[in-house]
Formats: structure tokens, sequence, C-alpha cells
């Protein structure tokens, strides 16, 4: 029923996309009182090869002002006695300027936390001042290195449309996927679709939907986490008039939506003990009531539901009704990550820049093989979602036929190894290599100390001191 | 990662009882929630509000001596303050007394607590009433007034005013008449009187200028352009902002700089100059970040900047100056705003038409409801709801949230916004 991706030969050619000695064009911003003049005139001393156009602003409001109204490749900012605010402001005011310019922020001894974190911002380089020479024509001919990116030709991919989606992809984990989707599909069993965050669950379930029995009826989708508790039940069964303060009319729910056709229950896991004992009895019963109703109204649908979460665990921790478990899984799929599905990156990301260009009006035919080695080096935790996300966002500020590193949103950026340019030949110091490692470690935790000092296997007063250190 | 999940907001928050005691660690409580990565991704990722943010009872115990130092500092000020106050009263300073209060009552106000501001300019006015100098009551007077706006208590601080401006006018004291004037015009724009207003903030004009006051002059200049902006005198409005812009570049304050800018770029985005729009929000913010920082300011830009992408279909980055403005207001425990950034992600999600925009409306109507305390945002909130149902073909629930606000604009005597809402239903019907 799925017939397979279709993709012609990519051999990718290599064509030099910009000149690599470019003029640069950089804006030097004074930080808070201070004055820009001593920075201009190192500038021009260490990197006045004739291929450097400077120009100064006395202040970010004013620098703003030029932001808007020419390109700028590089802005050099001196940040003030709040660096972390500054370079939050800084990386703000960029997002928006013509050009997507680099910025290179220079501060008095920048902390440790504070490179880190210009870092996942997609700061090019944090400075300390005094400025250095040599550590300034670096960072400069990081910026000429990034102007000269390769333009690869972006394979072509004819996926299959499922709704306003499309399954995209040819790797063994999707083709074992499509093979179940096929097999399941004919029949009218419930289904239960796992899956990590933004794996594609609702496109596979209307797959299922629209090659399955019900395909003539509806494809109703709830997403159960993201209704509010005290809402779920009427939005699911409807209610009627007066029901509750705010039941302003009567309302059909999405039972009585899907009839004769699928209900999609998204993020099932998130649902109450007591919603959960209530969908069990429509999926037994096949018939509900509406909230505030005393009418029984028998519902025709196929259910199928989905879930980020581990139900059996859920099941074990008395959060979810293991007999609810049973009636739904009674077919499961579960959806690769996109780590699991190889070089399916490449076909996505083709497909969606298509996809988004044709939204958009623009004519992208290639990307640089510096932003295809950004996406592929990249930990997609929101999985497909993400990288449509990342796509779109790109293809929106993308001004020629090539899809570059400027493109990707800063984070991405801020991964590109930097280390390489360092004077040691990449290699850290140890409290570098400790910092980062924390800083890693507080990212996974989101923050949590507790449970962060417990992975690092230190007391938590410990890693407090050393973030404190750190200025993480 | 280790450990059991955060708890969502709503729930957490349902578990703490409305006392004025706990309000502290209720702002605590909200500035440290925020979503996890994997459920930023999820599918129910777009329609996260604060209500589905999550909070660890461990960075909540972690975080405690923080607001607890927060807390001191405030009681010690408070308390300096009324030390002061003795000291002069001691001296036979009454002046000194009046300016200590006025003090303490300011510390109030900055953290929110207006009520409690409002008792100490009471207890100032009393001991100013006694003064044969006039200008500090003027003074409290003003206070007093402005405090009763942040209250909704909008014909006691038309009083404040009036006698403020009385007793300024008295004694020959064109700084506090100035003032005063434009005490009196920010009452009449909270009350929707737009010719009161000009007419107020023109007297306080001319009185400005007559004393050289340019900073003054600068601001009321600003309220003019915003009036005629209302008002749809879009060149009267570019003039007002231009000379208001003149006076504070060389040297105003730049957070005045900023509200000049922000009030431009409404102005071009009314013209339709949706760049030179965008440049001037994008400069004001720049300006605001030159300022002491004010979360408040910094969000009406922001919220400037996401109507601008909203109107101009460029939906990603409405929604993304959207989620920063979140962030800036769930960061900086200003609350009051998450409904109209809740709204606009509501109207962001019509426009898209996904029918589950319907929860930011949800949360919206429950924040104006218990947090910002205001039916004028909820007549808002219900307004924008009605046409979102609307727009996804929902005519009944459109029809039935759109009668709602103007049940609430009718309470509030809003005929403007009362007459929007009745031309919404009239076209409903047609």
């Amino acid at each position: 029923m799925i017939p397979p991706v279709r993709m012609e030969p990519s051999v990718p050619s290599a064509v030099p996309s910009r000149e690599a000695l470019a003029l640069l064009r950089i804006l030097v911003v004074a930080g808070e009182g201070g004055s820009a003049s001593g920075l201009l005139q190192n500038l021009r001393q260490w990197a006045d090869d004739g291929r450097l156009e400077i120009d100064t602003a006395p202040d970010l409001p004013r620098a703003v002002r030029q932001l808007s109204g020419q390109r700028w490749d590089v802005v050099l900012a001196v940040l003030g006695e709040h660096p972390d605010d500054d370079l939050s402001w800084w990386v703000d005011t960029l997002r928006g300027a013509t050009g997507s310019p680099r910025l290179i922020a220079v501060a008095q001894a920048p902390s440790m936390g504070l490179v880190l974190r210009a870092e996942k911002s997609g700061v090019l380089d944090v400075l300390a001042l005094p400025l250095r020479r040599e550590e300034l024509v670096r960072a400069l001919e990081r910026v000429r290195s990034v102007v000269s990116e390769t333009a690869v030709p972006l394979p072509l991919v004819e996926p299959h449309a499922v709704g306003p989606y499309a399954l995209v992809g040819q790797s063994a984990a999707m083709l074992d996927v499509y093979k179940l989707l096929a097999r399941v599909a004919g029949s009218s069993a419930t289904v239960l679709v796992q899956g990590e965050s933004g794996t594609g669950k609702e496109v596979a379930a209307r797959a299922i939907h629209m090659n399955g029995p019900h395909a003539s009826g509806a494809f109703v989708a709830v997403n159960c986490a993201a209704i509010p508790e005290n809402l779920l039940e009427s939005e699911l069964f409807g209610h009627e008039k007066g029901a509750f303060t705010g039941a302003v009319t009567r309302k059909i729910g999405r039972f009585e939506q899907a009839g004769n056709g699928t209900l999609f229950l998204d993020e099932i896991a998130d649902m109450s003990l007591a919603l959960q004992a209530k969908i069990l009895r429509a999926v037994q019963e096949r018939e509900i009531e509406r909230v505030g109703g005393s009418e029984t109204i028998p519902v025709d649908v196929r259910l199928i539901a989905a879930t980020n979460r581990d139900l059996k665990e859920a099941i074990k921790q008395g959060r979810f009704r293991e007999d609810l478990y049973y009636r739904l899984a009674v077919v499961t799929i579960r959806l690769p990550t996109l780590g699991e599905r190889g070089d399916d990156l490449v076909l996505l990301t083709a497909y969606y820049v298509r996809l988004f260009a044709q939204r958009y009006g623009k004519k992208i035919q290639a990307i640089s093989d510096r932003a295809l080695g950004l996406l592929r080096a990249h930990a997609w935790v929101g999985n497909v979602r993400e990288l449509r996300n990342v796509i779109e966002r790109a293809v929106i500020v993308a001004t020629d036929e090539t899809l570059r590193a400027e493109h990707l949103p800063d984070e991405l950026r801020g991964e590109e190894a930097t280390l390489a340019d360092r004077p040691q030949g990449g290699l850290l110091t140890l409290a570098e290599a400790e910092a980062r490692h924390i800083a890693r470690v507080l990212a996974h935790t989101n923050g949590q100390i507790g449970a962060a000092a417990e992975i690092l296997g230190i007391h938590r007063n410990t890693l407090t001191r050393k973030m404190k250190e750190y200025g993480l | 990662m280790t450990g059991p999940p955060p708890v969502r907001v709503e729930k957490a928050l349902a578990l703490m009882p409305e006392l004025e005691a706990l309000a502290p660690l209720r702002a605590l409580l909200v500035s440290i929630a925020r979503p996890d990565e994997a459920t930023v991704w999820s599918s129910s990722g777009p329609y996260l509000t604060l209500g589905k943010r999550g909070v660890h009872p461990d960075e909540l115990r972690r975080r405690m001596p923080q607001a607890f130092q927060r807390i001191t500092e405030h009681l010690q000020a408070l308390f300096k303050a009324y030390v002061e106050a003795l000291e002069c009263q001691q001296r036979a300073d009454a002046a000194g007394v009046v300016l200590a209060l006025l003090g303490a009552g300011r510390l109030e106000e900055e953290v929110g607590r207006h009520t409690q501001a409002r008792t100490w300019y009471e207890v100032a006015l009393r001991v100013a009433e006694t003064l044969q100098d006039r200008r500090p009551e003027v003074e409290v007077l003003r206070a007093l007034g402005y405090v009763c706006v942040a209250l909704g208590e909008h014909a006691a601080s038309a009083r404040h005013f009036q006698r403020s401006l009385a007793l300024a006018e008295a004694e020959f004291d064109q700084a506090g008449a100035t003032a005063a004037s434009e005490g009196l015009g920010d009452v009449a724009v909270a009350q929707g009187q737009w010719g009161g207003a000009q007419a107020w903030y023109s007297r306080g004009l001319r009185l400005a200028e007559a004393a050289s006051d340019a900073p003054h002059a600068g601001r009321l200049e600003r309220q003019l352009g915003v009036l005629a902006r209302k008002q749809r005198d879009l060149a009267a409005a570019g003039e007002f902002l231009r000379r208001a812009r003149e006076r504070f570049e060389a040297a105003g304050p730049p957070d005045e700089m900023a509200r000049v800018l922000n009030e431009q770029g409404r102005l071009d985005a009314q013209l339709g100059r949706y760049t030179a729009a965008s440049a001037a929000y994008r400069e004001a913010l720049a300006w605001a970040q030159r300022a002491p920082r004010d979360a408040r300011l910094e969000l009406s830009i922001r919220l400037n900047l996401a109507e601008l992408d909203l109107e101009a279909g460029r939906l990603l980055e409405a929604e993304a100056e959207l989620r920063r403005a979140e962030q800036v207001a769930i960061g900086g425990h200003v609350l009051r705003p998450l409904a109209q950034i809740y709204t606009l992600m509501g109207r962001l999600r019509g426009a898209q038409g996904d029918e589950t925009g319907f929860v930011f409306f949800e949360q919206a109507i429950e924040l104006a409801k218990a947090v910002e305390r205001s039916v004028a945002t909820e007549a808002q909130v219900y307004h924008a709801y009605g046409l979102f149902r609307s727009r996804l073909g929902q005519q009944d629930e459109a029809r039935a949230y759109l009668e709602r606000a103007r049940e609430l604009f009718d309470s509030l005597g809003e005929a403007v916004e009362r007459e929007r809402v009745e031309a919404e239903l009239r076209a409903l019907s047609a």
C-alpha cells in the first residue's frame, strides 16, 4: 500500500558557492560608556589586508540602526559589566539582522560559563580584553572559511503523501515500519504507535487510516497532553449546553466527530486515570455519553493511540491502566528515531527544502557541505519534527539557491567544533574539559543539580562549587 | 535523566492557598518553571502554556534562600524608610516624614504590592495635609493617583490628580501641574476617553514647554502621538513622535527613547510599513537594553513585534517572538501580559487553522481572571476567542464567546470595544 520512496541517483558535485576571498564587512560596537577607537585601530593594524571593510557604532541602539540598513558579515561587540545579559541581547538582536552576521564578543576576563553559553548560541568567538592579534585574526579566518562553503545538489525525493504530511525514508528501520503499516492498515484493529517525540506517530496513524476500511470517514486527532485536564473529557465525549461553567453551547465530542472514521489519541499516557476508565468503556462498549447528558450514543470508530512514554513502566508506577493498555496495544508499531534512520536525514532534508521552498517562493537547489555536516552532527532530540522546523526556518532566511550553514539556527552553528582552531591543536585543559562536561550533564538534567551530581558521581555541594567556579 | 518527573505548574499552584504570605513563593515557583526538552519537541510542545511547564521541588527548595533574601531586603528597606520617617518626626521635619513614607510606598509599588503602597501614601497624605508648603502634598496626591490607576480605581485616581493639579497651580508649582495634567490624561486613556486625554496632555505639554522641561515634554508628545494614532490622525501622530524622538535622541533616558520607538513601530505598522515598523521595534529593544531592566517595557515591544509578524503572515517569527516574550514574563515574574501572549498564540493557531489552539484562549481566560484580575483583559480574550471559533467555522461557539465579550465590555462602559464586538456579531448573523 505504501510505495517505496524513489530517489534519483545523487552524485554530489561540488561547486564553489562564493569567492573564498570575499570582502568582509565588520561592524565594531563599543561597550556601554566605552569607545571603540582603540579596538578599531588594532583591528585595522592587525587585519588590514585590503579585504576588510570596517565601521563603528557607539552603542547597541545605533548598531541596530546600522544593521537594519546594510548587510554585515561580522559584528565585533564589546560586552559591558553584565556580559551574560549583553550577550543574550546581542544574539537576539542579530537574529533579525540583514544577512545573519556572525558575532564576535569581546569581554573583560570572560568566564567559562560565558564561553559555553556563547558557543551554544552560535556566537563565532569570545575574545578576552586586551585583544590579542592572533586570536582576532584566527576568528576572522573562521568567518572566511564560512564564506567558502561548497554547494551539494539536493537529491530528488518522491514521497508518499499522507494527508498534509509525507512518509519519506528508505532506511532499513523505516522499511520495517512500512511493512507493518501495510499489514495492519487492512484490518480494524486498534493500534498503539510508540516512538520518541517527533518521529512521526501521527503520520503513521494517518497512513493506517487512509489505507484502511475507515478511509472514507474522518481522521480526528486529539492531543491529550495539549488539552487541559479539566477540558479533555468534554473535548473527547462532548457536552450538553450548561453542563458546566463555560459550556455555552452543545458540543459534539471527538469520538462522535470521528464516527465511521479514525480517532487518533496522541500522547495518551498524559491522560488521568479517571479519563482512562472512560476511554476503556468507550473502547469496550463502543458507546459514549456527553458530559452533562444522559443519552448513550453508539460510536463506530477505529482507535489509534500513540505515546512517547514507556506505558509498561507507567503501568508499574500505577499511572496507566493495564486493561486499557491491552485494549490499545492489539498491534504495536515502534517508530525509529532520526538517529536510527541513517541517510534518511538527507532525504528528509531534501524533501523539506523543496516543500518549504515552494511554500515561500524560493528556488533552492542545493545545500552546502558545511550545512549538511551540521545537520548530520546534530543530536535530533525532536527527531523529524525538529529537522522540519530547522529546515523551514532556514528556507525562510535563505536568499540564494543554496542553503548554507549561516541559515541554520544558532544552536546548530554553535555545535560546530571550534577546537581545531585552538593553539593547542584542539586539546582542552582539564578545567575546560570538566566545565564542558558539567554543562552537558546539567543540560541533560534540565538544570537539576541533584540529578546532575548523581550522574557525575560527586556530592551536590561539590557540583555547586564547581558551577560557581566555572561561571555555569 | 534520573529522578521523578517534574510537577506541572497547574498542579503545583492548585496545592498553594491564595495567601499573601505565599506570594513570593508563588513568584519563585513560576519563575523557575520550564518545559523539559522532550516536551518541547513532542506533539503537545506547540501548545505549551505556563500551566504545563514543570517544576522540581528540589530546585524550589534550593532557590528558597534567594527568595528569603529578597523578602528580607524588602522588609529591611521598608523598616529603614519608617525609621527615617520617625527621625524626621523627631526633628519636627514633617516634609522629611512625607518623603520617607512616599519612599516606602514606592518600594511596595516596585514589587507589585499596590494596595500596600496606597496605605503608605495615605499615611503620607495625612502628614502632608498639615504642612504649610503644599508641594509634598502635590507629590503624594500624584503617587496616590498612579497607584489608583494600577488598582483600576479610575474615579479615585482622577480625584487625586485633580486635587494635585489645583494645589500645584495655587503654589505656582509648574512641574507639579505638568505631572498632574499628565496623570489626568493617563486616567482618561485608561477609561477610553480619548478627547479628554488629549486635552489634558496638551495642557501638560504647554506647561512643560513653558518650564523648558524637555523630558516631560517629550513624554507628553509621545502620549499625544499615541492618542492621535488611536484616532487615526496618523500624520499628527508621526509629527508628535518625531518631536519626542528628537528630544530624547540627544540625551534623554533610554527607556523613554525605547517607548517612543515602540510607538513609532505601531504607527508604521498601522501605515502598512512592515520593514520600518520591524526596524523601529528592534531599535526600541536595543534602547530598552541600555535602560535599567524593565520587563514590562521589553514585553510590550516584543508583543508588538509578534503582532506585526502575525499580521504580516510571518507566523514562525511571530511564534518565536511570543515564546521569547513568554520566557521574559515568566522569568521576570511579570505575569500580567501572559494573558495577552496566550491570546496572540491562539490567534496564531487560528491563522494556521489549528483547532487545538483553543487551549491558549482557555489559559488566557484563566490568567485574566486569576492573575491579572482584569475584566477588560478577559473581555479582549473572549473577543479574540470568538473570532478564532468563527474562523474555524464554529459559528455557535463564536457567537457565544462574542456575546460574553460584549457583556463584559458593557460592564466596563467600554463603548468603542463594545461596538467592535457588536459589528462582529452582526457580521456573524449576516
